[in-house]
């Protein structure tokens, strides 16, 4: 079963003449252990298919199903009961509560659902050592690079284990270098931590890290590519699709 | 600690300033409430002390229904009901000893009142156990001699062979010290007794006695011979010791109210504080509060956290409200204390704290904190997930809405009716309700009155002006709401203002009327009954007969009893006393009221009392007498200064011998012929009154001046008090505007990148401030005005007359405050739009 499906999946923003389709009959399905990249020109829908999927907005019409759950079957309190255990976020900016540790910001879903303090923080402890900052505990938002905050960011996401991590452009407020170390950090997740990831990005070198690219136009998905590994060749191939669109 | 605590706790923390000036102003309402709540029992309990006699352990005690006393014959009729073993009569009163010969406590003060008990030697000792701890009891046949209880003998250092001197009715008796005794458990008052008869001479009442106590002869039903030996009296009598008059409960509730209605204010004002702050977090945070909903924080939680933050905020401020309620309690009672020993001779006792007081306090802080933020809190929950990731868009629940407007219309119709109502504590509930209501008035308001105040400003600070003008009227619903923090800011201190002047002038005729004399005779308690002793007639006889006194008056006093409360019936010589004093009329004609005191059962009720009962002159009242039932006429309303805050009547001297039995006079006014010189005149009453201790004499100018200071003082506290109310509303002001700010973070960062110098964004700032100031400056004076004037009708329904003053002074200092306001609230959000960081500012998408 696929871990992310969508029918139809239909967004419109507005009423009468102020309307604006954001998204229009989306099929998209994502399968356990993939990293899927979507890709497409500003204002074409990317961050709209990515919030219907997280269940942070409601669609339209048409529907999202999450490991064959229907979203649009649940109330608010049990969506957020599922983004809470299911789904991870990573997100451009605003990604961290800032006046918590980056320990506790990491503990903070485990928290939310229950989870005794200190088992919390064992684990935020450890997925903050796997990310590559068992260092940096105690630190606060503002005393970190962006790098860091978004290294912070996904330590936070994997930690109440969820099958999906979502991510809107997550390298988008970073240089190269520190662009590169999320996307690696990314790509382990799927590879190492067998959790499935669905990441929007501009960046071509990003989404050539992914297993398969998306390409949408206007809220429409208009080509779709399998990569298949070895990055220098996908990203020129990614670029001319992109010059394509 | 709860995660939810400890993020409630760091987002506090992380805006300390903000969080204590909040915090204060809830700490200040609580003070004023808890405080003043705690002292009003101290208060209460120094009158009783007086009062009270203590508390015995006979099988009966029957006293006069009036508190007034009754002739011994009374004593045989109980004496002849079967059952009754034993019996005694005594006369009881408070007595002001004279400061000069008091002698002199540790802690340097002097002694103030005792309360003296004439008892009968031979058969008090039969129905109470007296006891000497040194010396002697009273024995038959003895003359000028005391007991002292033993509290008041280690207090005053008195024992067997000393000499105490008390004022008498034919000026000063020096009595002898023979025994202490000890007293009875639980026994409060400083308490002496002396022979029964010596007693009736020294309070002027012959034959008469105010208290019977008898045991019962054993194996008889004491109920059944307590209600036979009622029954046999007749009308008149009670069972039970003389307890406090209801007519000074009525005093104390009305200041108990007054504080109250400040203390209300002041928190309502610290509600809105609340409220406008955690607008402010919300608005701050909707980014946090997005990302901890995106994570999976539920609604519940969300409300939960700011919930949890203003709880913090109350609990802690309700903390310190209490503790500076403690500390303002004893110290108003340290400033307060020697005040009252001296104007009424009573020691006032530490402040009480009753359950009750701690509930109020804490109830309203809490309860208020807990309201304030429960509207920020379900916004903040209704902040989705999505907002952390979108676009700042402004607050659209603050566009001006005309079904809010009507509401706050409603309820400033409401609070008017409650200001008319004529009720102190619902014209103070109206009084919050009109604020409330003005508020949500407001935003329709606006756009008119930036108008206005817009042209001016772009006078001062041209192009920029206009901006800031524009901004306004562009989201009037948030102007008003910014604007309105000043505006209950000022309102309530022009109210007040309004108020006090009103107070104060009312107050300056009374002493200018009622105490118009040039000479007077004053007892040492301002509170006539309060314990001073009478004279008898060759006082007044003696004052007359100095040549160059044109004219003499005098004032008795009883206590009667009309319906359920207890009145202080004031007897004066309706012919001399208008002439030389007088009283302030609300309603029937005063010659005609004078005229008919002289002719029959008529008397003049004061405000406070027609108030209470509301009387209208021509009404027929039943006032309780020791004879028996007396029906009088009401001839008029009226009230003089020192009685002003007590329920009293005034009827003939003739009329209170008959019915009352009080002959002495407790206060004399008289006035100098137009050509006698004044020092000979002086100084032959000082003579006089040399042999009155019981009496002060002083001049009249003397006097009045005395007064005027003394409350001209109580109001330069009471403004005091106002200037720091104002203080909270500087920081809503200085909230709002942070959030103005805040909100167009964005803006300011386009301004700049275009080209605007910090300079310029700056003065945009400070102009939206001043204008903002200006508007509720407006609004606050106008509201303020208005209040002002309908709580000075509220206090007058309450019996206390007195007329409308403008507060010239109050409206330029409100005026100059929200001026000065405007421009300190936005020096620091100005300094922070000008120091935004340009590429931050256009990133905060
Ligand atoms: N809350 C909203 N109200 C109205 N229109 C919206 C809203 N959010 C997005 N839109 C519109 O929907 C369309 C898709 O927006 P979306 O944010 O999904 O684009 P995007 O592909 O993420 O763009 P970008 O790469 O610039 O982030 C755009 O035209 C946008 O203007
Ligand atoms: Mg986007």
């Amino acid at each position: 079963m696929a871990i992310v499906e969508t029918k139809e999946l239909t967004k419109v923003y507005g009423r009468g003449d102020a309307a604006v389709t954001a998204l229009r009959k989306v099929d998209l399905r994502v399968e356990p252990g993939e990293f899927v990249a979507v890709m497409g020109p500003s204002g074409c829908g990317k961050s709209t298919l990515l919030h219907l999927v997280g269940g942070l907005d409601r669609p339209t019409s048409g529907r999202v199903a999450l490991n064959g759950q229907e979203l649009s079957e649940l109330s608010d309190d049990a969506l957020t009961r599922l983004r809470r255990r299911e789904i991870g976020f990573v997100f451009q900016f605003y990604n961290l509560i800032p006046v918590l540790k980056a320990a506790e910001n990491v503990a903070l879903p485990l928290v939310l659902d229950g989870v005794s303090p200190r088992k919390a923080q064992s684990q935020a402890q450890l997925w903050l050592e796997r990310v590559g900052l068992s260092d940096r505990t105690d630190h606060r938002p503002d005393e970190l690079s962006g790098g860091q905050q978004q290294r912070v960011a996904i330590a936070r996401a994997l930690a109440s284990e969820p099958a999906l991590i979502l991510a809107d452009e997550p390298t988008g407020n970073l240089d190269s270098r520190a662009g590169d170390e999320i996307a690696t950090l990314l790509r382990r997740v799927v590879d190492e931590w067998k959790r499935t990831v669905l990441m929007v990005t501009h960046d071509p070198r990003i989404a050539a890290y992914a297993d398969r690219i998306i390409f949408l136009k206007d809220g429409t998905v208009v080509d779709e590519a399998h990569l298949a590994g070895g990055n220098d060749g996908a990203e020129k191939l990614v670029r001319q699709r992109m010059e394509d669109l | 600690m709860s995660y939810y605590m400890r993020l409630a706790l760091r987002y506090l923390w992380g805006r300390k300033l903000r969080t204590i000036l909040t915090t204060l102003a809830i700490a200040f309402g609580t003070m004023l409430i808890f405080g003043m709540n705690g002292l009003v029992p101290a208060v209460e309990a120094a009158y009783r002390q007086q009062l009270m006699q203590a508390a015995s352990q006979v099988d009966l005690t029957i006293t006069g229904e009036t508190r007034s006393s009754f002739p011994e014959t009374a004593l045989d009729v109980v004496r002849g009901t079967p059952g009754v073993a034993y019996v005694s009569g005594s006369l009881v009163r408070p007595v002001v000893v004279a400061p000069a010969d008091a002698p002199v406590l540790p802690d340097g003060s002097r002694l103030g009142t005792i309360v003296l008990s004439g008892i009968d030697p031979e058969t008090a000792p039969q129905v109470r156990r007296f006891r000497a701890v040194s010396g002697r009891l009273l024995q038959p046949g003895d003359g000028e001699v005391l007991l002292v209880s033993e509290s008041l003998a280690r207090k005053a250092s008195l024992e067997p062979g000393d000499r105490l001197r008390l004022p008498s009715a034919a000026g000063v008796a020096t009595f002898e010290i023979v025994g202490v005794i000890a007293g009875e458990p639980g026994a409060i008052s400083d308490e002496v007794y002396t022979p029964l008869p010596v007693a009736q001479a020294l309070l002027n009442q012959a034959g008469r006695i105010n208290t019977i106590e008898a045991l019962v002869a054993p194996g008889s039903d004491v109920q059944a011979v307590r209600e036979a030996a009622l029954a046999r009296l007749g009308s008149g009598f009670k069972l039970g010791e003389n307890q406090v008059g209801s007519e000074l409960q009525a005093a104390v509730e009305m200041g108990e109210v007054a504080f109250n209605l400040f203390g209300v204010l002041t928190l309502a004002m610290g509600g809105f504080i609340i409220f406008n702050t955690f607008r402010t977090v919300v608005v701050e945070r909707r980014r946090d509060i997005g990302m901890l909903r995106a994570v999976g924080a539920s609604r519940r939680a969300v409300i939960g956290l700011i919930l949890t933050e203003s709880l913090l905020q109350g609990v802690i401020g309700t903390a310190a409200g209490l503790c500076g309620g403690y500390f303002l309690a004893l110290g108003m009672g340290a400033i307060v204390g020697p005040i009252w020993s001296q104007a009424l001779r009573l020691s006032l006792g530490g402040p009480v704290f009753k359950p009750a007081t701690y509930v109020l306090a804490i109830g309203l802080g809490i309860g208020v904190t807990l309201v304030a933020g429960l509207w920020p809190a379900v916004s903040a929950g209704r902040v989705t997930p999505l907002e952390a990731l979108r676009p700042a868009e402004g607050e659209a629940s603050w566009k001006p809405a005309r079904r809010r407007a009507a509401f706050g219309l409603a309820l400033v119709v409401v609070a008017v009716l409650g200001l008319a109502s004529g009720n102190l504590n619902l014209a103070s509930l109206g009084a919050v309700l009109f604020l409330a209501g003005l508020v949500l008035v407001g935003p329709v308001l606006v756009r008119p009155i930036a108008g206005v105040f817009g042209r001016l400003l772009e006078l001062v600070l041209a192009q920029e002006g206009r901006i800031a003008q524009g901004n306004l009227a562009r989201q009037p619903g948030r102007a008003a709401i910014t604007a309105s923090a000043m505006t209950i800011g000022l309102a309530i201190l022009v109210a007040l203002g309004g108020m006090t002047t009103s107070l104060e002038s009312g107050l300056f005729r009374y002493i200018d009327q009622s105490l118009g004399a040039d000479y007077l005779l004053m007892p040492h308690s301002m509170v006539l009954g309060g314990g001073n002793v009478g004279a008898g007639p060759e006082l007044a006889e003696a004052v007359r007969s100095v040549p160059g006194i044109a004219e003499v008056t005098t004032v008795r006093l009883a206590m009667g009893r009309i319906g359920d409360t207890d009145v202080q019936t004031i007897g004066i010589d309706p012919e001399s006393y208008p002439r030389v004093a007088g009283l302030e009329f609300s309603a029937g004609d005063p010659e005609e009221a004078f005229a008919a005191l002289a002719e029959g059962r008529a008397l003049i009720a004061n405000g406070i009392f027609s108030a209470q009962s509301r009387l209208q002159v021509g009404q027929e009242l039943t006032l309780q007498t020791p004879e028996g039932p007396k029906t009088y006429r009401v001839a008029g309303i009226g009230m003089d200064f020192l009685n002003a805050k007590l329920a009293t009547v005034y009827v003939s001297q003739e009329n209170l011998a008959r019915d009352l039995h009080e002959t002495s006079d407790i206060l004399l006014m008289a006035d100098r012929a137009a050509d006698a010189d004044p020092a000979e005149v002086r100084a032959q009453l000082e003579r006089i009154a040399a042999q009155y201790p019981a009496f002060s004499l002083l001049s009249g100018d003397e006097m009045r001046e005395e007064y005027k200071q003394m409350y001209g003082m109580a109001m330069r506290l009471l403004h005091l008090l106002m200037v720091t109310l104002a203080v909270p509303s500087l920081i809503a002001l200085m909230n709002t505007l942070g959030i103005n700010v805040l909100e167009r973070t964005r803006e300011i960062g386009v301004l700049r990148a275009v080209g605007s110098t910090r300079r310029q964004v700056q003065r945009m700032i400070v102009g939206e401030s001043l204008l903002l100031s200006a508007l509720g400056t407006a609004f606050g004076l106008l509201g303020g005005l208005w209040l002002g004037y309908v709580l000075v009708g509220a206090l007058n329904a309450t019996g206390f007359k007195m007329s409308y003053f403008f507060p010239y002074g109050g409206i330029v200092l409100a005026v100059a405050v929200g001026l000065v306001f405007g421009v300190i609230a936005a020096l620091l959000p100005a300094r922070r739009a000008a120091r935004l960081d340009l590429l931050a500012a256009l990133r905060y998408e």
